[in-house]
């Protein structure tokens, strides 16, 4: 090891400032607080285009002369549960345990699958007992719940890998936890917009956007979260290279 | 670390003092080119000191700084490679620390030798990468299964069968080259 190499890394560092945890911690409440502005922003907006402004909706008409509704009870009980499995999905997702290694392979393969099927779980058992909803709606296939829910995790997907900002192993599996925690979150907007429980329904628009977004997440992970090298480290500090530029030369 | 990442800029060399030797010795195990070896070192700190408002109070800094490092050669690795278009092949008169003692031996035991250890060196190149990054950390920079397994993201058994088949593989080579 070099004499200087120590200098040349601490004059880099001095010369790079990097935040320090409190500033770290402050940036990620304003990235959260634009990820929740976001989204009802999101909503709002799709709602406007979709439902002439309705954010809830508690029915509508399932065929000619047969009106469905949603019972008030049913929403609170499965947006509420959905909350609580969004907060659990977001602790899981953004917080990486106790090492700076992240989370392993496997829990978030686990936390991938799992986080969809416990919205879907929850949504279906409570509309199974609470209501009468889970009937087919020709009208509302669930492209339109598709839609919503991509877009309204767009901006906490973002959010997320904003706040996570590079991963020092498997950032492609990383970028899929923060998909589908962006998707949960989805979840829930997509919850209260629409009142069918119809399983095809809810798996084409409600499930379906999770896997997607755990895809765009994985894609983003692997781009955005990588670590990059730098092609020279020393060129910028005014040291030629003189040689070493490959490996096993 | 834990007190650099709470804004205690003086850590910072206490901490180079504490893992870049280990740190150093990892990579130049790995690349065997000290040039490249002190600039990865250096993008390693850079790393470390850009996420220091990330560390987790109580981590592990270690594993954390080997995995930075193995990534950052990976990826500079793959960056000549497309550069390049090939990886460039370890040449016979290569200055290996670990070249045969010629002192004492005839012209054509060095000769074999030199060439035994080329073909050794290129299996080794061919092997995939998987084999050889767990060959590298657990044969050559003495890391144990379990703290390989967490730098390359798998099992410890997984590790451990891709280190018996890579050193497999070099054994064979030693076998067709005479060497028992």
């Amino acid at each position: 090891m070099s004499a200087d190499l120590k200098a040349r890394v601490l004059a880099a560092a001095a010369a790079e400032p990097s935040p320090t945890r409190a500033a770290v911690n402050q940036r990620n409440v304003v990235i959260s607080m634009v990820a929740a502005t976001s989204i009802v922003g999101a909503l709002m907006i799709f709602a406007t285009l979709a439902s002439d402004g309705q954010l809830v909706r508690l029915g509508g008409e399932v065929a000619p002369d047969r009106y469905v509704e949603r019972s008030v009870w049913l929403l609170l009980t499965t947006a509420g549960g959905a909350l609580g499995i969004v907060a659990m999905a977001l602790w899981f997702a953004l917080r990486r345990g106790r090492s700076m290694l992240g989370r392993s392979r496997g829990s978030l393969l686990c936390g991938i699958v799992l986080i969809p099927l416990a919205l879907f779980a929850w949504k279906i058992g409570w509309s199974l007992a609470l209501g009468d909803s889970m009937v087919e709606w020709p009208e509302r296939t669930g492209l339109k719940c598709l839609s919503l829910s991509l877009l309204v995790a767009f901006g906490p997907l973002l959010a997320f890998l904003a706040m996570r900002r590079s991963a020092a192993v498997r950032p492609a599996l990383n970028g899929a936890i923060l998909g589908s925690a962006a998707g949960a979150c989805a979840w829930v907007a997509g919850d209260l917009w629409c009142p069918v429980s119809y399983v095809p329904h809810v798996l084409l628009g409600h499930v379906l956007p999770l896997f997607v977004l755990a895809g765009v997440g994985a894609v983003l992970g692997q781009t955005v979260l990588s670590l990059r090298s730098v092609a020279s480290t020393r060129r910028t500090l005014g040291e030629p290279r003189t040689g070493g530029q490959t490996f096993r030369e | 670390m834990e007190r650099y990442s709470i804004g205690d800029d003086a850590a910072f060399a206490e901490l180079y003092d504490a893992i870049a030797p280990r740190l150093f010795g990892f990579l130049r195990a790995a690349t065997r080119d000290e040039f490249a070896t002190e600039d990865l070192v250096q993008q390693t700190f850079l790393q470390i000191h850009g996420a220091r408002g990330s560390f987790i109070a109580g981590a592990a800094v270690m594993p954390w700084a080997l995995a930075i490092a193995k990534r950052l050669m990976i990826d500079g690795a793959r960056r000549r490679r497309v550069e390049l278009g090939l990886f460039a092949h370890p040449s016979i008169d290569g200055d290996r620390d670990a070249s045969p003692p010629a002192a004492m031996a005839a012209v054509d035991d060095l000769l074999d030798a030199t060439r035994l250890e080329r073909r050794v060196w290129q299996r080794l190149e061919a092997l995939p990468e998987i084999q050889r990054s767990a060959y590298e950390l657990v044969k050559q920079e003495g890391l144990s299964l379990k703290r390989a397994a967490e730098l390359l993201g798998t099992s410890v058994t997984a590790v451990k069968l891709r280190t018996h088949r890579a050193y497999e593989a070099l054994r064979a080579v030693l076998r067709e080259g005479g060497v028992s």
